[in-house]
């Protein structure tokens, strides 16, 4: 029976915050001035017969390499082109409204982006003066420094601690948030889910059936919908299983090896995978395995984990997969669903 | 034409023989694999192709966008993933698709491909996303977005005496007004420029109405060589060149009240070699219509972005592809003999591609 189409306040919003902490070398140009920002300086590098900031590695005319000639610029500078940020990011460097302003800097002659604490747009004008502020807890990155309106120098306090090393090494910390609303096919296999039933959707076309379903069968590139949906059994064979030794890369929990399966579900043609096993001993589990959930109780059921995109939270609402005690399933026909 | 140029043209005749796009949605509650399928159904109900007979497949999107690693893997699936397709995928606008597919038919080895554009916006923050495209050491860490960079190229055009907020404003009308006729566009409907210069700034001297929608949407079309594309298609849309270039990724190294690129492009493409009925610009900011306008050397007698634009409806990663199937489509129908369509990508209209279509054989 197909689960009923889901009330409007089910299609509630997942949202999921993606995260990659970048680290990058900075090279013989940018390791030097990242160097000064930290020390409370801003240099540039003289190509030609230009002078060039934020410096360079290369000519900006050729491409060409070019040995690395500092030289001093600042603290004060003219203000080019500029905008007021009317509603600052979570990105920005303030979270109040302020001005990103081209600033050229005085023994300079190309223009920096930064921003200008200036309280008020009216405040700013193309051709005024900024000068540069420093912070004082300096990490040797552009966010050291902003400028502030006026030609009024003010010295960089000296660093808590001991600088060190110069700067090779820069980290920065990408970390976006996606969110949108459960897509229909999902929230009624959520429902399902709730429910203690697994929903699938059968293909109009070819009659596979797919747990979860994305809501299309990318077989027969056609779309499926509610009337589709179908219940499939929740028991089935391993089809595939690894044992993963955990590495603590950035945001790995676990410590200890474990299974990672995937089980063909009586009634689907599509294995469920990335299926979380605890409680069987690696050395017993094999492909074939006639295993079968052990639901939680319905009041312990939590689909919170499940959103539009990888796999489907099993752990929420199944408390373990058991061996049934059923013979092996044949493992010939189930390596066409390793994955 | 200099060897450079003669690159640019194209020694095979490669024309578009199909087009097909979605809404532009301001969101689109199922995954971009469904938006992909819809345009490649229609494409193969329209051409009466089997998906075996698209020879090369390649599509352009961002998994930054859709905040999902290999996001790019799972949109083939619009394709349908059986048989195995040929496939390649720029993390790029479907322009630049477009551009590597008619790069492949050059080879001579396949007559069809099937190009795509798709992406959905709505579920990040685009503001957020997008500074990560800018210099990793001195301006991602500020979170320089688009709309507070095209507010310096605003006010850099603006100071040159180059245009107005006024003039910013009218783009805006116009394009609103024009999308009535569209049935793809987000925002439509007739706007006076007094209305629009009332409304508050969201990032001077740019109002919120002069920044592209947060867009959901797909696009798709087909190429094919020589013969084929004369059996597919009553009157194929002949590329008649088709070049990108970049500018300096430092924006203090650049003039902003130009696009030098978009000028070079325009030039290896040959967009000057005869009259110009129709352009759809890249215009995701108003006040990169006239640096465009400059750029590409259009006269007043060229219509500029008669579907609206992307103003109107902005699928990131679809929005160049739709300039070329906007203008593929008015050449198709008789409406217009040559075009031009130009598409953009990276802050203050860094990179820029230029490509010329036209109707006869």
């Amino acid at each position: 029976m197909p689960a009923a189409t889901p009330d409007p306040s089910e299609l509630r919003t997942v949202t999921l915050t993606l995260e990659y902490p970048y680290t990058r070398t900075t090279g013989p140009v940018m390791g030097p001035f990242l160097t000064a920002l930290r020390d409370g300086k801003i240099i540039a590098t003289r190509i030609g017969t230009r002078v060039i900031c934020p410096p360079l590695e290369y000519d900006p005319a050729t491409g060409a390499t070019v040995d690395p000639d500092f030289v001093e610029v600042g603290p004060s500078g003219t203000v080019g082109a500029w905008t007021w940020v009317a509603e600052p990011t979570p990105k920005h460097p303030f979270d109040h409204p302020f001005a990103f302003a081209l600033i050229t800097l005085d023994g300079a002659d190309t223009a920096l982006v930064h921003a200008v604490d200036a309280g008020a747009p009216e405040a700013m004008a193309t051709g005024m003066r900024v000068t540069a502020r420093f912070g004082d807890d300096r990490k040797g990155a552009i966010t050291d420094v902003w400028f502030v309106p006026g030609a009024r120098a003010q010295a960089a306090r000296p660093l808590a601690e001991p600088p060190g090393e110069p700067v090779a090494i820069t980290e920065h910390l990408i970390s976006l948030v996606v969110s949108e609303p459960l897509y229909p096919h999902r929230a009624r296999f959520a429902r399902g889910l709730l429910d203690g039933r697994i929903i699938g959707q059968r293909s109009p076309v070819s009659a596979k059936v797919y747990v979860p379903s994305n809501g299309y069968d990318n077989l027969e590139r056609v779309e499926m919908t509610d009337a589709d949906d179908v219940e499939v059994s929740d028991r089935g064979s391993v089809s595939s299983f690894t044992v993963i030794t955990p590495v603590q890369y950035y945001g790995q929990r676990e410590t200890e090896p474990y299974i990672r399966a995937s089980i063909l579900l009586d009634g689907a043609n599509s294995p469920i995978t990335g299926v979380d096993i605890r409680d069987l001993p690696v050395d017993q589990f094999r492909v074939g395995m006639r295993v079968q959930a052990v639901w939680k109780p319905a009041a312990e059921r939590d689909v919170s984990d499940i959103g539009n995109r990888f796999g489907a939270a099993w752990e929420g609402v199944i408390e373990r997969w058991q061996p049934t005690g059923e013979p092996d399933a044949d493992p010939r026909p189930l390596q066409e669903f390793a994955f | 034409l200099s060897p450079a140029n003669r690159q640019n043209r194209g020694a095979r005749d490669v024309a578009v023989v199909a087009v097909s796009q979605t809404p532009s949605y301001a969101q689109f509650n199922d995954s971009e694999p469904k938006l992909i399928m819809r345009c490649v159904t229609d494409l193969l109900d329209r051409t009466g192709l089997d998906r075996d007979d698209l020879q090369f497949t390649i599509a352009g999107s961002c998994d930054y966008l859709s905040g999902m690693p290999f996001a790019f893997v799972s949109n083939i699936d619009g394709v349908g993933a059986w048989p195995p397709v040929y496939e390649s995928h720029v993390e790029m606008d479907g322009a630049w698709a477009l551009f590597e597919a008619w790069i492949r038919l050059q080879l001579g080895d396949v007559d069809t491909a099937l190009v795509i554009g798709s992406g959905k916006s709505s579920p990040g923050r685009p503001r957020e996303v997008f500074p990560l495209q800018t210099d990793p050491y001195v301006m991602a860490p500020l979170g320089l977005d688009p709309v507070s960079l095209a507010g310096i190229q605003a006010r850099a055009v603006i100071d040159a005496g180059l245009a107005s907020e006024q003039a910013f404003a009218e783009v805006v009308a116009r394009n609103r007004h024009d999308a009535v006729a569209n049935p793809n566009a987000q925002m439509s409907g007739d706007v006076t420029v007094d209305d629009l210069l009332a409304q508050p700034y969201l990032s001077t001297p740019l109002r919120a109405h002069d920044c592209p929608p947060v867009s959901d949407g797909a696009a798709a079309l087909i190429l094919a060589a020589g013969n084929r594309a004369r059996d597919l298609a009553e009157r194929p849309v002949w590329i008649r060149g088709l070049d990108h270039r970049m500018d300096s990724h430092h924006p203090g190294l650049r003039d902003l009240t130009e696009s030098a690129s978009a000028a070079t492009a325009a030039v290896n493409a040959g967009v000057a070699d005869g009259a110009v009925d129709v352009a759809e610009l890249m215009v995701t900011f108003s006040h990169e219509e006239g640096i465009l306008r400059r750029a590409l050397m259009l006269g007043d007698d060229t219509v500029v972005n008669p579907s609206g634009g992307p103003l109107v409806g902005h699928p990131v990663m679809a929005t160049g592809l739709i300039r070329v199937i906007e203008v593929a489509r008015r050449i198709a129908a008789g409406d217009a003999d040559r075009g031009v369509a130009h598409a953009s990508s990276g802050a203050l209209l860094q990179q820029n591609l230029v490509c010329v279509l036209e109707g006869s054989a």
